[in-house]
């Protein structure tokens, strides 16, 4: 693999008797799109701060492509584009003024071009307090652009945003993930997660519970697989003698199994209907999603 | 230098877009000058000749310590500061282009003050135009000084409020803009030597119109710059404080 863009090592921060990281380490590569998930508090913003030079590290070191974010500020905001969650311009700001500020402060034009990328165009004019949400978000993101970052921060990107806003943002990201551009997503959305991320960081009351693929995160489940099939005569609906799956219920003429050896269960279903002259006209096979296995692991489910 | 330069212009676009820094920088205080200035010049005729100083130094006041200390706090409260952090935007550049288009809107009306009180009031104009503009020089610095300063050290808007209310109220009782200081009891007169506009208004006489004081118009004046110095200074450190990195 190639060298890490960013490394965040045994990083701790602590906010007087309150440990809101706790020696957190990950890497991530060039190029890639890493979440980062965790429930309200677990540690996800304080880590992003850290990350971005607005919190100084208890102890731990972060290198942003081989830059001390506090003490190469000035360097790092180059390298950097911020999206920040809960950040605001003035209410009284055209959107055109807000770009050449940004502009001027990484000392190049103002980047009319990501204004038009992002459908901002016909809002040069408009003040920065009247702008819905989703084109604030845009806003935000078209600015944190302005200085061409190898590594672009989104802090919650999509949080208020509309259907059609979410998938603009979405297809923006996947735009910015093939021209090379490593981002960074935090975000409660998992299916956003599972969607976009290439590979997904899980913190839990300051540390990090797991970090990986999302498939690999979400193999290490406990939970079951459901089997969910509707046969022409019934035959599957509550008779529990299949070895390898356990019926659960009954739902608009729909049978759930829950199984663990999935190909063995679906087969010996497929026989019995077969053995009671029946006929199979709908299966599904639901492994467990990234949100169950997020939610075992908040719960305590999880018996790491 | 350029990040600095770009906000003081867009600052300056904002503000006049925007109808409460219009209402307390511009249309509060020269109403106020407009009615006072009559009143003044027909029941005080001891005021009447430096009405221009003394409806400056209203507005001068006013227009800082009231207006700027809130804007400043919205600015950190709404995570404005944080975003401009994270784009790069020194905060030093922010509190730079907040003071400094305080200071030309408060100069804008200083002028209209000083040019326009003789013609509608029969105001006298200065005697010595060089400490006139040298006095409210020394008094617009300290003042939005002194605004930057409220608005760094409040902790809310409403904060800012109450702070920014307990310097100006008795700047302007105190001073001896509204009536001679010396009419005052002597606590309250001592007391108003802590406000900046004090000192402003017996610079104004010394050295603007030449009166015969009992006290010196270079160490008032001096005394207003060091204000100055301090309050900057001042704020400045506060600001730094409190956006360092923690």
């Amino acid at each position: 693999m190639n060298e890490p863009i960013l490394e965040v090592q045994n990083l701790t921060k602590r906010y007087q008797s309150v440990t809101a990281v706790n020696n957190v380490s990950f890497r991530i590569y060039p190029g890639e799109v890493f979440g980062l998930l965790g429930p309200n508090g677990a540690g996800k913003t304080t880590t992003l701060e850290c990350m971005e030079g607005l919190r100084r590290p208890t102890s731990g070191t972060i290198l942003v492509d081989g830059l001390h974010p506090i003490k190469d500020r000035h360097l790092v905001r180059r390298v950097l584009g911020v999206q920040l969650q809960t950040a605001a311009l003035p209410e009284m700001m055209l959107v055109k003024e807000a770009m050449a500020l940004i502009c001027a402060a990484h000392d190049v034009q103002p980047r009319q071009d990501l204004l038009h990328r992002f459908g901002l165009d016909d809002l040069k004019m408009k003040q920065y307090g009247t702008l819905s949400t989703g084109q604030k978000r845009k806003l935000q993101l078209a600015l944190a652009l302005a200085s061409s970052p190898k590594i672009v921060v989104l802090d919650e990107p999509t949080a208020g945003v509309d259907v059609q806003g979410r998938a603009q943002l979405h297809e923006e990201i996947r735009a910015l993930k093939a021209v090379g551009v490593t981002l960074i997503l935090a975000t409660h959305d998992m299916a956003e997660a599972e969607m976009l991320c290439d590979r997904i960081a899980i913190l839990i009351g300051g540390k990090l519970a797991t970090v990986g693929t999302p498939e690999q995160v979400t193999a290490a489940s406990k939970a079951e697989t459901r089997i969910t099939l509707r046969t022409r005569h019934g035959s599957l609906l509550g008779q529990g003698r299949i070895e390898k799956a356990s019926f659960i219920g009954k739902s608009e003429g729909f049978a759930h199994w829950l199984c663990t050896d999935t190909a063995s269960a679906v087969m010996e279903l497929l026989a019995e209907a077969i053995h009671a002259d029946d006929f199979v006209e709908d299966l599904r096979v639901e492994r467990p999603s990234l949100e169950e296995r997020f939610l075992e692991m908040v719960e305590g489910r999880d018996a790491r | 230098m350029k990040t600095v330069w770009t906000q003081i212009y867009i600052q300056l676009r904002m503000d006049a877009r925007d109808k409460g820094t219009i209402l307390v920088f511009y249309l509060v205080p020269l109403g106020f000058y407009a009615v006072m200035g009559a009143v003044f010049s027909s029941v005080n005729p001891e005021i009447k000749p430096v009405l221009s100083a003394t409806m400056a130094i209203f507005s001068i006041t006013m227009g800082a310590v009231i207006g700027l200390p809130p804007a400043l706090v919205k600015l950190r409260e709404a995570g404005v500061l944080r975003a401009y952090q994270v784009s790069g935007i020194p905060g030093r550049s922010t509190l730079a282009g907040m003071g400094i288009s305080a200071f030309l809107h408060l100069a804008l009306v200083a002028v209209i003050i000083s040019v326009s009180a003789p013609l509608l009031f029969g105001a006298q104009m200065p005697q010595h135009m060089g400490g006139y503009l040298l006095t409210l020089l020394a008094l617009l610095v300290c003042s939005v000084a002194l605004g930057l300063l409220i608005g760094v050290v409040a902790s809310t808007q409403a904060a800012a409020m109450m702070i920014s209310q307990a310097v100006f109220m008795p700047s302007l009782m105190l001073s001896g803009i509204m009536f001679p200081a010396n009419l005052l009891p002597a606590p309250l007169e001592y007391l108003g030597n802590v406000f900046p506009a004090t000192h402003a208004m017996r610079a104004f006489h010394a050295l603007a119109y030449g009166a015969h004081t009992d006290f010196q118009g270079s160490l008032a004046l001096g005394i207003v710059f060091g204000m100055a110095f301090l309050a900057v200074i001042a704020s400045v450190w506060k600001f730094e404080l409190t956006t360092r990195v923690a």
